[in-house]
C-alpha cells in the first residue's frame, strides 16, 4: 500500500517538475535584466588580418619611360603594369632586347609581330599564344591553395584565366605559393589593329577542354584550311582537350571593344572567369599597339587612334564570382571528380553571384591597381565590358560621362548620350568619354570620387560593404607617393583587414562611438538558474527510474 | 677606319639584335622553342672528388603519360630515377604534347645551380636534352613540371641519390596524397550481406555470453522465490 501512495507521489512530482524544468530551461539567448552586457574590448592588431594598403613593391615601375624605344606612360598607381612586360607586348618578342624579355615571365615564342603588310611602318602578322591558367587550385601535397591569387584581403577563390604564355616558375619563388603578378584575373585584355593578321594559338594546359570564341570580333567561321574558328565546341565535344592547341585566324575589318571567351559548357566556364577584352584599333601609320594589358586598368601605351582624342585610357573588366562555383576546384583533385561535381551536381541556375570584380580585384585592392589617375581638363577613355552573369549600372560620383560606342560600334554624335548610370547587359561593352573640365556637367571638381556598380550587391563582398568593383577617380593632387588616395590617415586601413570582410567587426565602432556602436558582450551564465534547472533535471530522470523499477519489480 | 666602322656597325647591331637566336644569359639558354636553366656539365659539388659516372635518362611528359594511373592528367613515363652519388645526369626530356612542360629539379646545391633549381622547359612537341651533377649526400629530390595544376594531376617524380632519404608524397603509383580525394563506395549486395552476417555473428556472440552468465542466477533465483 506504502509502495502504492510513494508511486502516485512521484508521477504527480514528475507532472510538476516537467513545467518546471522547461521554465528553467537555459538559453543560447537570454533577455537582459536591467543592465545590458557592456561593450566587447577592440580586436588586437594582429587578429584583425591587417596587411599594408600598398606594399610598394616596384616604385620604379610608376615613372614614364622609353623601354627598346618603346615609350610607356606614367601610372601613379600603387602596383603600376611592369613597363618591360609593356615593351615586349608593344614590339613583339621576336623584337624587344633580350635583357627586356629577362625582365617579363613571357616565353620566347608568347608574341610575334613581323610583316608590314600595308606598308605604314607598323608589323600587321600578329602570332598570340594563350595557356589556360589554374588560379587557387588545390594540392594534393597539403591544406593550401595554388598558385594562390587573393581577390580581396583573405579570400581566394578558385578562378580560370586564360594568359599570355609564360616561361619558368608560376609562383613567386620555390618556396611560396603565390602566383607571380603575371597570372590573374581577368583573362588579359588583347588589342590588336584593324585589317592585321591574326593568329592567336590556345595551347590547353589546363586539364579540362577549353576554346576560344571571339564574341564581336570580326572572324570567318572557318579557318583558311578549313579548321575549326569559331570557338563554339557544342558543349565539348569539339574542344580543344588538355595537352592539345589549336589556331584561330582572323583579320578584323570593324574596330572596336569586343569579347573573347571559352565556348565549353559556358555558364560555367566563363563565371570561373574565362572571358577577356577583345580591342580593335583604327589602322594608323606606325601604329605599334600593346597586344597585352594584364590585369587589365591602364593603358601605358595607347593607340595612335586613341591619343588623337584622348589623353589617357583604361580598360574596365567586370566579373562577378559565384563562391559555390568557385570552391568546386578545390574540394577535388582528381578530373573525373571535378567534372561530375562542376557539370553535373553543380545547378547553374541556382547560382549566386557572391563576389563583384574590377580588373580582378574587388574593393579595397582596386585601390592598388584600378584607379582612374586624372588631372582637370582631361578627356579620358574608358573601354567597359560586362563579364558578369548579371546587368549592371555603372555609376560616377562628380562626373556624368558620354558614351561613344556601343559594344564597339560608333554612336553618331548626336546620339552619344551623357549619363551619370550606365547600364550594360551581360556580355555587354560601352567606352566612355569621361570629360574632367569643371563645367558642373561632365565634372563638378577636383577630388577623389568613387564608381561603382549601381546595382549595390556588386558594391559588396559576398554581402560585406564596401567591397565589390568600387573603385575611385582621384585627381593627381590627392594621390600619395604610394599610389594611395589622400584622404585622412589610415582612411582605408580597416578594410585592409581579412577580418572586416570575414563579419568579425562591427563597422562604426569609431572615435566616439566605440563604446556605443562597438560589439556587445554576452551575458555572464545565471548560475543559480543553471543549479535549479540541474537539480529539477536530475530528479526528474530519478523518478522516472524510480517508478519503472518498481514496476518491474512487482511483475 | 675601317675596324672603327665595323665596332659602330657592331654595337648598333648588339643594341638592336632581336631575341631570336639561342643565348645564354645567367645559366639561361634560352629560344624559341624552350629554355634551359642551369645545366652543369662540368662543375662538381664540394663533397664530391670526381664525377662518379654518366647516367642517361630519357623522359617522356604528355597526358597520355597519365592513362596508365587513375585520377590525374598529366605525368612523366616514369616516377623515380635512382643514382649513384656525384653522378653526372645526362637528361633528354621529350615533350609529348602541344603545350609547355617543365622538368624542374629543386634543393640542389645553390652555389652551383641558383635559386637550387635545375629546369628543363619546352614550349611544344619537341626534345632538349642537358645534364646536372648530383652531390654525394644520401637525398630525394623533387622532380616536377610548375605548370599550374600540372604537377597537381600527375607530373611529378623523384630523383633518389644514393638510395634517397624516403619518398615524397602523391606521386603516382608510388606514394599516397596527403590530402586525398574521397570517392563513392560500392555498396554491393555482398558488402550489405558481409554486414549483415557480420551484424548478427556479434549479436549471436553477445546471447550466448549472456545465457552463460545467466543461467546459474536464474536457479538460485527461482530457489529463494519459491
Amino acid at each position: 500500500m506504502q509502495n502504492k501512495y510513494l508511486r502516485l507521489l512521484s508521477l504527480l512530482l514528475i507532472v510538476l517538475l516537467i513545467p518546471l524544468a522547461y521554465w528553467l530551461r537555459p538559453g543560447k539567448f537570454e533577455e537582459a535584466d536591467l543592465n545590458p552586457p557592456p561593450t566587447r574590448p577592440k580586436m588586437t592588431s594582429k587578429s584583425l588580418g591587417f596587411e599594408k594598403p600598398c606594399k610598394d613593391e616596384h616604385p620604379e615601375w610608376r615613372q614614364a619611360q622609353t623601354i627598346d624605344g618603346v615609350e610607356i606612360a606614367e601610372s601613379l598607381a600603387c602596383s603600376p603594369d611592369n613597363p618591360y612586360d609593356i615593351a615586349a607586348f608593344v614590339k613583339g618578342v621576336n623584337n624587344v632586347s633580350m635583357p627586356t624579355l629577362m625582365s617579363t615571365h613571357l616565353s620566347e615564342d608568347a608574341l610575334t609581330k613581323t610583316d608590314d603588310l600595308d606598308g605604314d611602318g607598323d608589323p600587321d602578322v600578329i602570332r598570340i599564344k594563350l595557356e589556360v591558367i589554374e588560379l587557387n587550385g588545390r594540392s594534393p601535397d597539403g591544406d593550401f591553395l595554388i598558385p594562390s591569387y587573393d581577390v580581396l584581403p583573405g579570400v581566394q577563390p578558385g578562378l580560370w584565366v586564360f594568359a599570355p604564355k609564360t616561361s619558368d616558375m608560376a609562383v613567386k619563388n620555390y618556396g611560396s605559393n603565390q602566383a607571380n603578378y603575371f597570372l590573374r584575373a581577368p583573362s588579359p585584355v588583347i588589342r590588336v589593329e584593324q585589317g592585321d593578321q591574326v593568329y592567336i594559338t590556345l595551347e590547353n594546359t589546363h586539364y579540362f577542354p577549353h576554346t576560344i570564341h571571339f564574341h564581336g570580333v570580326d572572324h570567318p567561321w572557318k579557318t583558311a584550311d578549313g579548321g575549326e574558328n569559331d570557338g563554339d565546341a557544342h558543349g565539348g565535344a569539339m574542344a580543344v582537350f588538355p595537352g592539345d592547341s589549336h589556331t584561330y585566324e582572323m583579320k578584323p575589318r570593324t574596330t572596336g571593344t569586343m569579347l573573347y571567351h571559352c565556348h565549353v559548357q559556358t555558364d560555367k566556364h566563363v563565371m570561373m572567369g574565362m572571358a577577356g577584352m577583345f580591342i580593335v584599333e583604327e589602322n594608323r601609320p606606325n601604329n605599334w599597339v600593346q597586344t597585352f594589358n594584364i590585369g587589365g586598368g591602364h593603358v601605358r601605351h595607347p593607340s595612335v587612334g586613341v591619343k588623337e582624342e584622348y589623353s589617357q585610357e583604361y580598360d574596365l573588366h567586370y566579373q562577378s564570382v559565384d563562391k559555390r562555383l568557385a570552391k568546386i576546384i578545390q574540394e577535388a583533385n582528381d578530373p573525373r571528380l571535378i567534372e561530375k561535381k562542376m557539370n553535373r551536381e553543380y545547378n547553374m541556375t541556382e547560382s549566386h553571384e557572391n563576389y563583384f570584380l574590377l580588373n580582378g580585384h574587388a574593393f579595397p585592392y582596386t585601390l592598388r591597381d584600378d584607379l582612374i589617375v586624372t588631372g582637370p581638363n582631361e578627356k579620358i577613355k574608358l573601354r567597359v565590358a560586362n563579364a558578369q552573369n548579371s546587368a549592371m549600372a555603372l555609376h560616377f560620383h562628380g562626373h556624368k560621362a558620354t558614351v561613344t560606342h556601343y559594344d564597339g560600334i560608333k554612336q553618331p554624335e548626336a546620339a552619344q548620350v551623357i549619363r551619370d548610370v550606365v547600364d550594360l547587359a551581360s556580355a555587354q561593352r560601352v567606352d566612355i568619354k569621361l570629360d574632367t573640365t569643371n563645367d558642373g556637367l561632365h565634372n563638378d571638381g577636383e577630388g577623389v570620387w568613387m564608381f561603382h556598380d549601381h546595382v549595390e550587391t556588386g558594391a559588396t563582398n559576398d554581402g560585406v560593404e564596401p567591397g565589390g568593383n568600387i573603385s575611385l577617380v582621384v585627381y593627381r593632387d590627392f594621390i600619395d607617393e604610394h599610389g594611395m588616395p589622400k584622404l585622412h590617415e589610415g582612411a582605408f586601413d580597416e578594410f585592409f583587414t581579412s577580418s572586416y570582410y570575414a563579419r568579425e567587426r562591427p563597422m562604426w565602432a569609431t572615435d566616439d562611438f566605440v563604446q556605443l556602436l562597438g560589439e556587445a558582450g554576452s551575458l555572464a551564465p545565471n548560475y543559480l538558474k543553471i543549479i535549479a534547472f540541474g537539480l529539477t533535471v536530475g530528479l526528474l530522470f530519478a523518478l522516472v527510474f524510480y517508478l519503472v523499477r518498481s514496476f518491474k519489480m512487482e511483475r | 677606319m675601317n675596324f672603327v666602322k665595323h665596332l659602330i656597325l657592331l654595337m648598333a647591331m648588339a643594341s638592336v639584335q632581336p631575341a631570336v637566336a639561342a643565348m645564354n644569359h645567367n645559366g639561361m639558354m634560352m629560344d624559341e622553342t624552350g629554355m634551359i636553366m642551369n645545366s652543369n656539365t662540368d662543375n662538381v659539388p664540394r663533397d664530391c672528388k670526381k664525377i662518379a659516372g654518366d647516367v642517361n635518362i630519357t623522359v617522356r611528359a604528355g597526358h597520355k603519360q597519365a592513362k596508365k594511373f587513375n585520377g590525374i592528367m598529366y605525368a612523366f613515363d616514369q616516377q623515380q630515377w635512382e643514382v649513384p652519388p656525384c653522378s653526372r645526369i645526362n637528361v633528354t626530356f621529350i615533350n609529348e604534347d602541344k603545350i609547355r612542360h617543365q622538368f624542374m629539379i629543386h634543393d640542389l646545391p645553390g652555389y652551383i645551380y641558383p635559386q637550387g633549381m635545375f629546369t628543363m622547359e619546352i614550349y611544344g612537341p619537341g626534345q632538349k636534352t642537358a645534364s646536372i651533377i648530383v652531390p654525394s649526400q644520401r637525398k630525394t629530390y623533387l622532380v616536377h613540371c610548375e605548370v599550374p595544376q600540372h604537377m597537381e594531376k600527375g607530373m611529378k617524380a623523384q630523383l633518389k641519390v644514393d638510395g634517397g632519404d624516403g619518398d615524397l608524397p602523391s606521386i603516382p603509383g608510388i606514394s599516397a596524397a596527403v590530402n586525398a580525394d574521397s570517392y563513392w563506395v560500392d555498396w554491393d549486395k555482398s558488402a550489405w550481406g558481409v554486414l549483415l552476417v557480420s551484424f548478427f555473428a556479434g549479436a549471436a556472440v553477445l546471447l550466448l555470453l549472456n545465457r552463460i552468465k545467466r543461467n546459474p542466477a536464474r536457479e538460485i533465483e527461482e530457489e529463494t522465490g519459491s
